[in-house]
């Protein structure tokens, strides 16, 4: 922002009319030309909303001119960022999932914000506290601000009111606890697959973000997330929460054996197949298009205490730009997390706004008092715990996906599985354990 | 025994030939149907119909623009292809000259490597020969077919040696030759080349989306997914479905335009 404030306040400083004229028509002949990066997670028209953001920033000031480029999704994305910065043609910025930044740090292909927010004066601390605290794990590493929340969510719980009526039970009450969840799916689920009590997304990526749910409600940390090179994989947390799955699906038998991905949850849900299921706060704008009978949401159910862990992605800015193209980036990143665009963004996907300041505008006070699921979204922030990251972050949250998968197909004893898991993140781990924790001193 | 033999081999191929069409048939019917109905899956539905799915589909991006993109690569690609292959396949077949086994060793291990392998490298390649996000970058590292060579190659060698030594007693030089006798014969392999050649680079995905980053220059397998996949959130298919049906629709047409061309192609190379 600072560019164009300082040029225009120049523009507008000379009293000569036709010299503002000139000055303007000399600043649009050659804007600077920047390419942002972007993946679309949930379905629908985002791309065509973000081309028009980007058309409403170009049109709005003359001095940058943006382009959005599609880039798949959030692995693709991340692919197809590093062989960019690999090739040395970087985007001058990127939406990227937030649990790949920490990798960027560790192998050197980003840059902090950290200058340019020292230029605005402020300190990184104060610049992260417009946002919502448990966005920060993923996004200041090592005291240093390398990724600006854009979009994100949390796993929320979703259950059918018809359903719970059917079963006996308080659809004002949803389950709390585990036990309640459990006892509650026991009575939605009908004999031979009629309808089932739960199921959620145990497809990769998703497994890895519900697993982490579960420890963390159960108490455990799951990960260091001070430190890329451990996991506690083999921990009673982790061990209580794989077996609290083995019961769903292999004593209790209240959740479809095997792995489901997204599509077949919301497909059983909307057909009144499924009495609750566990799915992204970014799904809420697709299940509210699509379900057509009642169903209300609620936070995800505790064992010691409540836990949701933050998905979604930040903008970060990839190493190899001049500082004209990072100015130009970071006036693009500071008018997309702006508390009117990102509220506005966040209303078209359901993603929750991570500027805290969005949820003070009129138009979001209003989208909140329409949408009471949005709001319940949005309350369960205050148990928002960080996401998952780590060294070499997929394959280490493929050890403990394969393994839960493994569970859920009944193939493995939780007690076996948390071991294996263990064994190979270890393995994974090491190249960096080696170089950091473990390098010999002197 | 000869009839049983005839009935069991039909039966084989109208089996093989309804597990093809069974994705195809359900990606029509679910094309028809709005919203998320609960029997998503089925085959024979009761409605409602509508078109209302290709609507969405079309408007929710550029289509026009993405299919000139990819004929124009698709073109551009087997153009320069055919005119590679069959000079490299006639080579190979005929010429010799010392180091042949081992180039010929060299193209076919070319086979063996997965193409996400070379991303960085063609990628850096294409930035040094400034052809980065552009169409002609997107094609470039395909005008070489490995494929294509050794098949033009055994095509070739299918061909007995008289024509070419009428030819030559004729007066006709290296590339005459070629031209005007041997393409001719080897046409069906050049066609079935071609059918494979179109149809892999019609399908890609990941080079395009690496290769390509200007809206201006997106092609029909990028922009379908810019809409039509989400991971975190669940699917219209309804929607997903006519999108891929507008993106399958050329090829589609084409191939039961020409069908019997390609066959009876074919049919004459197997009578030959």
């Amino acid at each position: 922002m600072t560019e164009i404030t300082r040029r225009t306040a120049l523009g507008a400083a000379i009293a000569i009319p036709a010299a503002a004229v000139i000055a303007r028509s000399a600043l649009a002949a050659d804007p600077i030309e920047i390419d942002l990066f972007f993946p679309v997670p949930v379905q629908g028209m985002l791309a065509n909303k973000m081309k028009e953001l980007i058309d409403r920033f170009n049109a709005e000031q003359g001095a940058i001119k943006a382009t959005a480029v599609y880039t798949g999704s959030y692995d693709d994305t991340n692919l197809k960022t590093r062989a960019a910065i690999k090739a040395g043609k970087p985007p001058a910025a990127v939406i990227m999932s937030a649990n790949f930044v920490r990798e960027y740090v560790i192998n050197g292909d980003v840059d902090p914000f950290d200058p340019i927010l020292e230029k605005d004066g402020k300190t990184p601390t104060e610049f992260f506290d417009q946002f919502w605290p448990a966005l920060k794990a993923n996004a200041m590493i090592d005291g240093k601000v390398y990724g600006i929340p854009y979009q994100n969510s949390t796993p929320l719980m979703y259950y059918a009111v018809d359903a719970f009526k059917d079963a006996g039970l308080d659809p004002d009450k949803p389950p709390e606890t585990w036990a309640e969840w459990i006892d509650a799916a026991k009575k939605l689920t009908k004999p031979t697959g009629e309808r089932w009590g739960i199921n959620f997304p145990a497809t990769y990526d998703y497994c890895g973000w519900l697993t982490s749910a579960f420890v963390m409600q159960n108490g455990g940390q799951y990960y260091n997330r001070d430190y890329g090179g451990e996991v506690y994989y083999n921990a009673p947390s982790t061990l209580g929460a794989l077996t609290m799955l083995d019961t769903l699906v292999n004593k209790a038998k209240v959740m479809p054996p095997g792995v489901s991905d997204a599509n077949t949850c919301t497909s059983a849900f909307f057909a009144g197949r499924l009495g609750m299921m566990l799915l992204s706060t970014g799904s809420l704008s697709f299940v509210r298009d699509n379900m057509k009978s009642p169903y209300k949401v609620a936070f995800l159910p505790k064992s010691v205490r409540n836990a949701a862990p933050i998905g979604g992605a930040s903008l970060i800015l990839p190493k190899g730009n001049t500082p004209e193209r990072q100015a130009a980036a970071w006036t693009l990143i500071s008018w997309l997390t702006s508390p009117e665009t990102a509220g506005e963004w966040s209303r078209f996907t359901g993603y929750f706004a991570p500027r805290k300041a969005a949820y003070d505008l009129p138009e979001m006070q209003k989208f909140l008092a329409e949408h009471p699921d949005a709001k319940i979204a949005l309350d369960q922030l205050k148990y928002a715990v960080p996401w998952f990251d780590t060294f070499n972050t997929v394959a280490v949250r493929k050890a403990m996906e394969d393994q839960v998968q493994a569970i859920l197909s009944g193939k493995v004893a939780p007690a076996d599985a948390v071991a294996a898991a263990q064994k190979s993140a270890d393995e994974l781990l090491r190249p960096y354990v080696e170089q950091t924790a473990l390098k010999v001193i002197g | 025994m000869r009839v049983d033999g005839r009935h069991l081999a039909l039966l084989a191929a109208s089996a093989a030939a309804l597990l093809w069409a069974v994705p195809f048939a359900w990606m029509a019917v679910a094309s028809l149907r709005p919203g998320v109905p609960p029997d998503i899956a089925s085959l024979t539905p009761a409605g409602p119909f509508s078109l209302g799915n290709f609507a969405l589909a079309w408007t929710s991006g550029d289509f026009p623009l993405w299919y000139l993109n990819t004929i124009v690569m698709c073109g551009g690609i087997l153009a320069v292809q055919l005119a590679t292959v069959s000079m490299a396949g006639y080579a190979f077949a005929r010429l010799s000259f010392p180091g042949l086994d081992l180039i010929f060793s060299a193209f076919l291990l070319q086979l063996l490597l997965i193409p996400p392998l070379l991303i960085v490298p063609n990628l850096a390649t294409l930035v040094s020969l400034h052809l980065y996000d552009s169409l002609l970058g997107v094609m470039a590292p395909y005008f070489a077919s490995a494929f294509g060579v050794f098949l033009m190659r055994q095509t070739f060698r299918a061909i007995p040696r008289d024509f070419e030594e009428a030819a030559m007693l004729d007066g006709a030089s290296i590339p005459v030759l070629i031209r005007h006798v041997l393409l001719p014969l080897a046409r069906p392999g050049l066609v079935a080349f071609s059918i494979v050649s179109v149809t892999a680079h019609w399908n890609e995905f990941l080079w395009p989306l690496m290769a390509l980053s200007s809206p201006s220059h997106q092609v029909l397998t990028v922009g379908l997914a810019s809409f039509a996949s989400g991971a975190e959130a669940g699917s219209a298919w309804g929607v997903v479905a006519a999108g891929t049906f507008l993106v399958a629709a050329p090829l589609l047409i084409l191939f039961l335009v020409f069908q019997r061309r390609f066959v009876s192609s074919f049919i004459f190379s197997g009578i030959k």
